[in-house]
């Protein structure tokens, strides 16, 4: 009896206690962020609209066509042309398309991608009006530099950094793709190629310091750490990206 | 368990600049004054024009013999019918959005606050979507008892609310006609009658889904109705009466009258076994106070003994298959049922629309000056709280920024004009309309005297304010308790119900009659 | 027609209590056929609770509130649910059962019936009934609990022991088999080689 008795005041205190817990969270900052007005700080592992990157550094498209996503992909919204140069027989991008409306995000194209070429990015407003509008296609999926520079630092990938400097296959393409007219990202390419070279250049040193700096402090001091030297390497960069992107939505 | 969860999320996560967080508390502040203010509005203006207006005008127009004295008469009785069909529906719109910004300010979040202005008519607008919505029958279903489950749902709510007006507006002369000498087992058998509507409906959807819930349902309120009535029969043996007007007048000259404390025992008594007795008895009120509370919520089936409508269980039991204006009535009949059960604790065990301190805000406390600056200050307050807030972003209402703070000081000087011309108006009415307009008033003026008369009532308008008051604070826990505790188990709900809650109100039964002897 | 409407209403407004009195029997008896005839059993279990809210009715009538009251509450919503609980966990072959009855048990119970009748018809006609001019008081609550406890007590008693035996007789079929240990487990077992030989079974596919 005195069991029973001492278990029910037991019960009532604990109920009593957990009331007031709750009782006072009513007074805590709420945590909602009411969307239009405040666009939320996704991670960088948020998984939305799919991307294709250019090299932060040079502007070159990273696709090399190697099918992987498109095999990869559940849903099979993933449509990659290609043909095989005839000068450098590596296969050559033509078209991309990707079905947003089939996509179910699961990011699996993004992590076969041997070049980190194909990415989720954090937009999530792409509603259109109708069903075609959401195959987005080459044009539309290509990141500007801006952006490439953006994302790759936000979801902290090792930047594509040797492809310029592999000796054997990079620079060969490179230098045969501005003979291959059939490039939607042609006006990505002679920017690289001509006057933010220099910057480019100034960009990678400046970048690499800081990376390897980044890279030993990871190991000591953690995560945060590395995020807050991204954050204060890239902020120019990220900046400029976000003004893109905001006239990108203007343009909608 | 919550301590836990809180201590698991990182400070850093929550962008909080201040330890505390007001804005919120006091928006839904806000909210809650503005809608009640609007429903206590509607309905007292619906019950003025039905039940004096109008009979008035009939009386001067055709003489109050023949067939107009049919037609006032008519008027009058159908007054407290009016008062409850203008009162439920939208109290339960405003119930719904309550819960929801009171749910928000619980799980650090911040509810609807997009539709109207703050989000005031969010729930308008869900109803005109609900009505709007294709009303589907499932194939295979009993159509007649389909349709008929939500209408027995809900038409019992309504009737059960009629004893308690007479209860709740200090016994006015338009409603004591809904004073019934059984009052109190007239509600509860009225209350109980809405989970047939629900066995009904799970039965007729032709879903399994459906069934289990209505299933379970009826097991929970078979179960619980027990405690229930036992608790409210142990208070009317304590009241020495059924009359929900007689109880509530026995509770009257403050909180230490309440049937809650016992019953004005505890003040009464000067020998020590006495004392004791009162004070045993006291305790054993609180305990029925929490059986009540307890049966209450599995009555209504709310968490947390929300099993016949558990959505992850059974994607929201018995209505499940209903859509459109049907779906609607189940809602609306879910809040009005958890009015009406505050309503009837808040009557049986607060003390209805008596005053908890003598003296405060009561019939009596309108006639002197405390009365007049009180009512002045009290206008002030409501309107400051209705249309101003501090001009933060994204408020809806109001923008940052200079043109904030402009609309910002104009608000105040518009309230405190309003507060101004309405707190005269009060102090006037405070002296029984006898004052300074009133006396220069010639004979011909006496139609204006009249109005001004019969619209204000100090004691209905007192003993609502506090009948109000007290449901919406237990309205209120209520929504915490839900936003609290978990769902219980089928088997630790029969367990509790028939082993635990049931025994103890028959021991309390039998412990408060004795001890009510020896006090 | 005019003259007879008139006439109708005017008897109407005179016996109020009558014309009540039919409107709630040509509710209740409807009803109770309907129960009766109804070949889904559980509707004919809805439709018990609209005899029952009839019968609240007549009770309303004779001024005993209370008693209305506790119709509903016990009669109308408590037992019935608990009926109609019970037959939606029967057998459901019951609903679509429409074989008539055997002819002898037909009989049986039309005989059966008329001598119920018969029984009623007459106790309640030999029974004399007191009408007293004087108005119900409205509080009949204490009537009704004297009554109970000084006149009637002996059949209250004898009510209350009929549902204890029902009470105990329902914990006893509802009560869970008590089996000697060995008995079990050789239930146990006999699964256990069940569940083995269904394995082999797979082996053998």
């Amino acid at each position: 009896m005195s069991n029973l008795v001492s278990r029910a005041v037991g019960g009532l205190y604990q109920v009593l206690r957990g009331l007031i817990t709750v009782g006072r969270h009513s007074f805590r900052q709420p945590i909602t962020k009411e969307f239009p007005d405040i666009t939320p700080d996704l991670p960088g592992a948020f998984r939305g609209r799919l991307a294709l990157g250019v090299n932060p550094l040079t502007g070159e498209h990273l696709c090399i066509s190697c099918r992987q996503c498109e095999r990869v992909c559940p849903d099979k919204c993933i449509q990659i042309t290609s043909h095989k140069s005839p000068e450098t027989n590596k296969p050559e991008l033509i078209d991309f398309k990707i079905d947003h409306g089939l996509c179910m995000f699961c990011g699996l194209c993004t992590e076969v991608c041997p070049t980190n070429c194909i990415i989720n990015t954090n937009d999530f407003e792409m509603s259109e009006y109708t069903r075609e509008a959401l195959v987005y296609d080459l044009r539309k999926l290509t990141l500007s530099q801006e952006e490439s520079a953006y994302y790759f630092a936000k979801k902290e990938v090792p930047l594509p950094k040797p492809k310029p400097a592999k000796p054997e296959a990079k620079p060969a393409a490179a230098a045969a793709k501005p003979a291959a007219e059939a490039k939607p990202v042609a006006e990505a390419k002679p920017a690289a190629a001509t006057e933010p070279a220099g910057q480019a250049k100034a960009a990678d040193e400046e970048k690499t310091a800081a990376e390897a700096k980044s890279a030993d402090e990871a190991k000591a001091v953690g995560q945060e750490k590395e995020k807050l030297v991204d954050k204060s390497e890239s902020a120019a960069v990220s900046a400029e990206a976000l003004e893109g992107k905001d006239k990108k939505q203007e343009d909608k | 368990m919550a301590t836990t969860s809180l201590a698991a999320v990182p400070s850093g996560t929550v962008p909080s600049t201040g330890s505390y967080n007001w804005v919120e508390v006091f928006k839904f502040a806000r909210l809650t004054v503005i809608w009640l203010v609007a429903i206590f509005g509607a309905v007292w203006i619906t019950c003025w024009a039905a039940g004096e207006l109008l009979p008035h005008l009939i009386e001067m127009k055709c003489g109050g013999q023949g067939p107009s004295r049919y037609v006032i008469e008519g008027l009058q009785a159908c007054t407290p019918l009016l008062a409850i069909l203008v009162f439920i529906p939208v109290n339960a719109m405003f119930m719904v959005l309550c819960e929801r910004r009171a749910l928000a300010l619980f799980t650090v979040r911040k509810g609807p606050n997009r539709v109207g202005a703050d989000g005031l008519l969010q729930t308008a607008a869900d109803a005109v979507k609900l009505l709007f919505k294709e009303d589907i029958t499932p194939r295979g279903a009993d159509v007649v008892m389909f349709t008929l489950a939500p209408i027995i749902f809900f038409a019992p709510s309504v009737f059960a609310a009629v004893p308690l007006l007479a209860a709740v507006t200090s016994n006015h002369e338009l409603f004591s006609i809904t004073n019934l000498p059984t009052g109190i087992f007239y509600v509860l058998a009225m209350s109980s009658i809405p989970v047939v509507g629900i066995v009904m409906g799970g039965w007729a959807s032709n879903n399994k889904y459906s069934l289990v819930g209505g299933l379970r349902s009826a097991a929970q309120a078979i179960a619980y109705e027990i405690p229930l009535v036992l608790s409210i029969i142990t208070i009317c043996f304590l009241s020495g009466t059924l009359d929900v007007v007689a109880i509530a007048k026995g509770q009257s000259d403050g909180f230490w009258h309440w049937n809650l404390l016992g019953g004005g025992v505890l003040l009464s008594v000067h020998s020590a076994p006495a004392i004791a007795a009162a004070i045993g008895l006291a305790l054993c009120c609180l305990l029925l106070f929490g059986i009540y509370l307890t049966g209450a919520c599995a009555e209504i089936n709310r968490i947390p003994f929300d099993l016949p409508e558990a959505e992850s269980e059974l994607v929201s039991g018995y209505n499940t298959e209903y859509s459109g204006i049907k779906f609607a009535i189940f809602f609306l009949a879910e809040f009005t049922n958890l009015f009406i059960v505050s309503t009837i604790a808040a009557v049986m065990f607060l003390g209805g629309g008596a005053s908890p301190i003598p003296g405060l805000l009561d019939a009596t406390f309108f006639g002197g000056a405390a009365g007049q600056i009180t009512a002045g200050a009290a206008v002030i307050l409501v309107g400051i709280l209705c249309l101003s807030c501090k001009p933060v972003p994204n408020t809806g209402l109001l923008s940052s920024g200079w043109f904030g703070w402009l609309c910002f000081g104009l608000q105040l000087v518009i309230v405190a004009v309003i507060a101004l011309l309405l707190g005269g108006g009060a102090s006037l009415v405070s002296n029984g309309l006898t004052g300074w307009p009133f006396n220069q008033l010639s004979a011909g003026h006496a139609q204006l005297k009249w109005l001004f008369q019969s619209l204000v009532n100090p004691v209905t308008f007192a003993g609502m304010f506090w009948a109000l008051l007290k449901v919406y604070t237990l309205v209120i826990f209520a929504i915490l308790v839900r936003g609290t505790l978990p769902r219980f188990r089928i088997d630790q709900l029969m367990d509790f119900g028939w082993k635990r809650l049931i025994p103890l109100s028959l021991i309390l039964l039998l412990a408060v009659t004795f001890l009510r002897e020896l006090v | 027609m005019g003259e007879n409407l008139t006439a109708l209403t005017a008897w109407a407004q005179n016996h109020s209590e009558t014309t009540a009195f039919y409107i709630l029997a040509f509710l209740a008896i409807p009803f109770a056929y309907g129960v009766l005839l109804d070949r889904r059993i559980i509707r004919s279990g809805f439709l018990l609770i609209g005899v029952f809210g009839a019968i609240s009715g007549v009770f309303l009538l004779l001024q005993a509130q209370f008693l209305a009251m506790a119709q509903i509450m016990i009669y109308a919503v408590g037992i019935t649910l608990v009926v109609v609980i019970a037959l939606m966990l029967t057998n459901p072959r019951l609903e679509h059962d429409v074989n008539p009855a055997i002819p002898v048990a037909k009989t049986s119970g039309i005989v059966v019936s008329i001598l119920l009748f018969v029984t009623i018809y007459l106790s309640l006609r030999s029974e004399i009934w007191p009408l007293s001019p004087s108005p119900v008081k409205a509080d009949n609550v204490l009537q009704i609990g004297t009554g109970l406890l000084t006149y009637y007590s002996l059949p209250f008693e004898f009510a209350s022991v009929l549902l204890l035996v029902a009470l105990i007789g329902a914990i006893m079929l509802a009560r869970a088999e008590h089996r000697p240990p060995s008995q079990m487990e050789e239930r146990l077992d006999a699964q256990e080689d069940l569940s083995s030989e269904r394995n082999d079974n797979v082996v053998q596919v």
